[in-house]
């Protein structure tokens, strides 16, 4: 059984974006803090989604008894050993920055004697309040981070030992995250993202932001199992095999895009006041190149890149597809967080991309050490010949 | 294709392609019998009962429905909404499964598009009578109207809906007649009377199974399931958009497309499973509708009622997240005001009664799963009549407060309904092959009973090897 | 035209193994019947890939034009109609409420298109006769339609393709 060793580039890699991150961090606390706590809950967000969607992906192929992808189950389960940094750095981020993050948590809303009392955020009162909230983040962590590290634990075990006892186990656990996962999908998307703009709401919402993050957790695995099988690591993982990640980043593309004009188009047709105001703001002059340009990127790019069944079976078309998609899937996040706290004046700058270079480069680390930790193909899997022997 | 040993069959009792060939034709060639009959006699009563409380309607006008000014949608579109649901699992089965490449919908993929197309035409007849002059439906084409100048009107998601079920229909039609074709060509050459090689010979179209026929058919076959899992999708988002699009309280909610989808997938497999487990023990396919793919179906039902478990806590959250008194006070007046038993009815069979099949032990129950198939379309049509009703009756100002009773008429009509549903259910049966013969021949090799046992001798031979 | 003569095989695969031992030893084999689609047989015996797909591709695109073309012609050229707060006096104002018309509109093309192609090339229509060699070829057996056009060979044809796994050799109808 083969494990993947660290090289020198990976090293140079994570560490540069690291590196790189700290330094647009670093200016951004010293010229715009706001901006850049905002861009620290984006990019930390859209990290921590990615490493959950490869826990998702991970779970669900035993929840479904999935075999064609046994062989690659080592990709999306390494993802999902970023939760437990993440997780941490959200509780961070919302500790030190929740000021200026979310408008929310100052006290003076709910003072009634207050110039500044809003009614309708004292009536969210039982539900948005700091201590409730913490008490979430932290059961989302131990959710998320301990469902990732006992199913390592699973992993590490068959490896050692074969024999079907961890696949049940493992089987067994899956079932209860995914459980867990299709409640916290949506509160957890509420809690981090949807209350940046406290008084607005859209009950697709938690739904709306799982199809988006499924999309660029399927591409970063694409891209990973990519660029492992080009290092040979993945002797048994052909076009076959990346013809279905394809086929998994097309169609969830297209189920993103249809959820994304569902809330759209409901919204924009009713025109209520309340729900509307969410997609005025992000239509303002300065917001509106990027709204329009979220939407053309995540569904045309997929949608007429990887149509046809050679296209998905070329890693190249894949890799191109995909970097773009994940650029896609970054504004939309971008575009839910920081015209919520920066209305117009938000930006792309240094400081975004550096923020995301950092958790970037956190997870990448966090992922080659995993990946050099346990064999990169679990050869004790029950399906595992299946796997090998699939063909499309 | 190579299959995992942990994997179980999916065709019992060491079937052949000609045992297939053989059982599956043996109930169209035959004699009905007796339960074929009496379950027959009773649906054509049901239908001309029908026919009665339709002619009544059109006769009189819909005002001897129970509907009025205040609720002005009662039974009518919660009938079809509910018959476009039950819609809905054939396409899934047949297409989604499809491109999940999921063997075991070969068995069960026949008829469930047989049913997809019986429900949506009873799902048409609503349509029809509700619009009040049946005798206008060119109303909703995109015709001059009164052939003037004026068009229909393309921001009215009632025409979307025109579009969307017209679409539906004859794609599935047509999907389902593709796939027919092959097993047509099969009652052909074997047929022992000139009738029926003439009838099937013409239903069979001249099909020949060559290798290039069966290149394009599974061509065919892959694309359409491709562009039917966006449009089955598509209908019951636009079947909610009728009610999400408008302001009204308890329908303006941006999770409806997909919750309403998820409810229509989820009520939809109930109805294949009353169906499909009263088909099996009727004409004997119990080898083929196995208590696996039982199962299943079983788990699809848990997982699509979860997610609507899940869409419905939702709205009641938002509702209440969302600080609008009109809002709340919907969601609230659905649980406790005069129509709660609706809504207790709606929470009880759709929401808890699926988490029973957790257990592998009630899963795998034929009797549990057909009981809780029914229990399950009681629920999902008391989903429609809360959202429906419970959200008409009380509007934003008292003067649009009001009750609704159906008419025995209204009844009538969803009561024949079930016996159109049925009469043209048991024509299939007794008419077409009930299991798509040609598909399940090619898993013969990988997933039947004589495949796993040599599959398991070759897996010890394999392993003593080393 | 030439003339043929028909291999029964009672496995697919049998068959499929037979297929280039045949063809080296010059054997020419026109078709293969079989009562399933059986995988790869059809890159074996030399079909070139259908263009189906990319058929229903275009059609699709046809029905997607032809519903922007009658949305705009109907709703913003021929009766501006304001509904709703939402006048119709701009295509791209208004095409929010025109995706699901146009999005029905293409599947349906693209559906009904590429069926009708289907069934016009693949001669399945009804009324037409069907070619069957052997009456068992829509059961359990797989049928290879072999040239025999020298009648005089016809014998050590028949010999060799029993040879490779053929249950029986007959000519049509036979």
């Amino acid at each position: 059984m083969k494990n993947y060793t660290i090289t020198k580039n990976n090293k140079i890699l994570s560490f540069g974006l690291i590196a790189f991150g700290v330094v647009g961090i670093a200016y951004g606390f010293a010229t715009d803090p706001t901006r850049t706590w905002a861009s620290l809950l984006q990019s930390n967000f859209f990290l921590l989604a990615i490493a959950l969607c490869g826990l998702f992906f991970y779970t669900f192929q035993f929840a479904a008894e999935a075999g064609w992808a046994a062989g690659i189950l080592r990709v999306p389960l390494a993802m999902a050993q970023f939760l437990p940094h993440a997780c941490v750095a959200l509780l961070l981020i919302f500790i030190f920055g929740h000021h200026d993050l979310y408008h929310w948590t100052h006290a003076e809303l709910y003072d009634k004697n207050s110039p500044h009392f809003d009614e309708i955020l004292y009536g969210k009162k039982a539900f948005l309040n700091i201590p409730f909230f913490v008490i979430r983040l932290i059961l989302y962590g131990i959710i998320w981070a301990g469902s990732a590290v006992l199913l390592r634990k699973y992993a590490l075990e068959e490896d050692r030992v074969g024999g079907t006892e961890n696949y049940w186990k493992t089987s067994k656990l899956s079932h209860v995250f995914l459980v867990l996962f299709a409640i916290t999908s949506s509160t957890g998307a509420w809690d981090i993202l949807m209350s940046v703009d406290a008084h607005w709401f859209s009950t697709l919402f938690g739904w709306y932001i799982f199809s988006g993050l499924f999309v660029t957790g399927l591409t970063v695995m694409g891209i990973l199992t990519i660029y492992l099988k080009r290092n040979g690591y993945f002797p048994k993982v052909n076009e076959n095999h990346i013809h279905d990640i394809g086929k998994y980043m097309f169609a969830f593309s297209i189920f993103w895009t249809y959820l994304w004009f569902s809330q759209f188009m409901l919204i924009w047709y009713a025109n209520l006041p309340e729900e509307v105001a969410y997609y005025a703001l992000r239509q303002e002059p300065e917001l509106r190149p990027i709204f329009i340009l979220n939407f053309v990127i995540n569904f045309t790019i997929p949608f007429l890149v990887l149509m046809s069944r050679d296209s998905k079976r070329k890693e190249n078309t894949v890799l191109v597809a995909g970097a773009l998609m994940i650029i896609g899937h970054w504004l939309d996040v971008w575009l839910i967080v920081m015209p919520g706290i920066m209305g117009t004046h938000a930006h792309i700058g240094i400081i975004e991309i550096g923020a995301t270079c950092f958790f970037a480069g956190l997870f990448l680390y966090v992922f080659f050490n995993s990946m050099s930790k346990t064999a990169v193909v679990p050869e004790n899997h029950p399906m595992i010949e299946e796997s090998y022997h699939f063909y499309l | 294709m190579y299959e995992a040993p942990i994997r179980e069959p999916l065709i019992l009792g060491d079937k052949t392609n000609h045992d297939i060939t053989e059982d599956i034709c043996r109930p169209i060639e035959g004699k009905a019998n007796k339960y074929w009959w009496w379950c027959f006699i009773v649906a054509v009563a049901a239908l001309l009962w029908w026919v009665l409380c339709v002619a009544i309607t059109v006769g009189e006008g819909i005002g001897v429905w129970g509907i009025n000014n205040i609720v002005d949608w009662g039974w009518d579109i919660t009938n079809f909404v509910w018959w476009v649901g039950i819609g809905h699992a054939g396409t899934l089965i047949s297409a989604v499964l499809l491109l999940f490449r999921q063997k075991w919908r070969l068995s069960i993929n026949r008829s469930a598009e047989a049913m997809t197309i019986f429900a949506v035409i009873c799902a048409a007849t609503f349509l029809l009578t509700h619009i009040g002059r049946p005798w206008l439906p060119y109303w909703l084409l995109p015709l001059p109207n009164q052939f003037g100048s004026l068009w229909v009107n393309f921001n009215s998601p009632l025409i979307w809906d025109t579009f969307a079920v017209t679409t539906y229909f004859t794609v599935s039609l047509v999907f389902w007649y593709t796939g027919l074709i092959p097993d047509f060509a099969v009652i052909r050459d074997r047929a022992k009377t000139s009738a029926t090689k003439f009838w099937y010979g013409l239903l069979a179209f001249g099909w020949t199974g060559s290798s290039k026929n069966w290149q394009r058919f599974e061509e065919v076959s892959l694309v359409l399931a491709g562009i039917s899992t966006p449009l089955v999708l598509s209908v019951h988002t636009i079947v909610s958009m009728d009610f999400a699009t408008s302001v009204l309280p308890g329908w303006h909610a941006t999770i409806f497309p997909p919750y309403f989808v998820a409810g229509a997938i989820f009520s939809g497999f109930a109805m294949v499973q009353t169906l499909l487990i009263i088909t099996r023990k009727v004409l004997g396919l119990e080898n083929y509708i196995t208590t696996l793919h039982i199962d299943m179906m079983n788990r699809i039902i848990l997982v699509t009622g979860s997610i609507v478990g899940i869409a419905y806590i939702t709205e009641f959250f938002i509702a209440w997240y969302s600080g609008v008194e009109y809002e709340s006070y919907c969601f609230i007046n659905r649980a406790t005001g005069y129509y709660w038993w609706a809504y207790a009815s709606m929470m009880t069979c759709n929401v808890v009664s699926p988490q029973l099949f957790w257990f592998k032990k009630l899963r795998t129950n034929i009797t549990f799963t057909f009981v809780l198939s029914i229990v399950v379309n009681i629920g999902m049509w008391f989903e429609r009549f809360v959202i429906i009703v419970s959200s008409l009756h009380r509007a934003f100002v008292p003067s649009e407060w009001g009750t609704y009773h159906p008419s025995w008429v209204e009844v009538g009509i969803y009561v024949g309904s079930l016996g159109l549903f049925f009469t043209l259910f048991l024509l299939f049966a007794r008419f077409f092959p009930v299991i798509a013969m040609s598909e399940l021949k090619t898993i013969v090799k990988s997933s039947s009973t004589q495949a796993k046992r040599e599959a398991l001798k070759h897996g010890h031979s394999h392993v003593s090897h080393h | 035209m030439s003339k043929y003569i028909f291999a029964v095989y009672n496995d697919e695969d049998v068959l499929m193994q037979n297929i280039k031992p045949l063809r080296s030893q010059g054997v020419r084999i026109k078709e293969v019947f079989s009562p399933f689609p059986i995988h790869g047989m059809d890159h074996l015996i030399g079909h070139k890939r259908t263009r189906i797909a990319i058929c229903s591709f275009i059609y699709g695109a046809i029905g997607c034009l032809l519903a922007i073309w009658m949305t705009q012609y109907m709703m913003i050229a021929d009766w501006p109609m304001d509904i709703g707060g939402k006048p119709s006096f701009a295509y791209y104002k208004n095409v929010p409420a025109f995706v699901p018309i146009i999005f029905e509109s293409a599947v349906f093309c693209a559906a009904h298109g590429m069926v009708l192609t289907f069934y016009l090339r693949s001669k399945t229509l009804p009324g037409v006769t069907a070619f069957v060699p052997d009456k068992r070829m829509t059961d359990d057996r797989f049928i290879m339609q072999v040239e025999c056009n020298d009648a005089s060979k016809k014998a050590d044809l028949t010999n060799l393709l029993l040879k490779h796994g053929a249950e029986e050799v007959k000519e049509y109808g036979k």
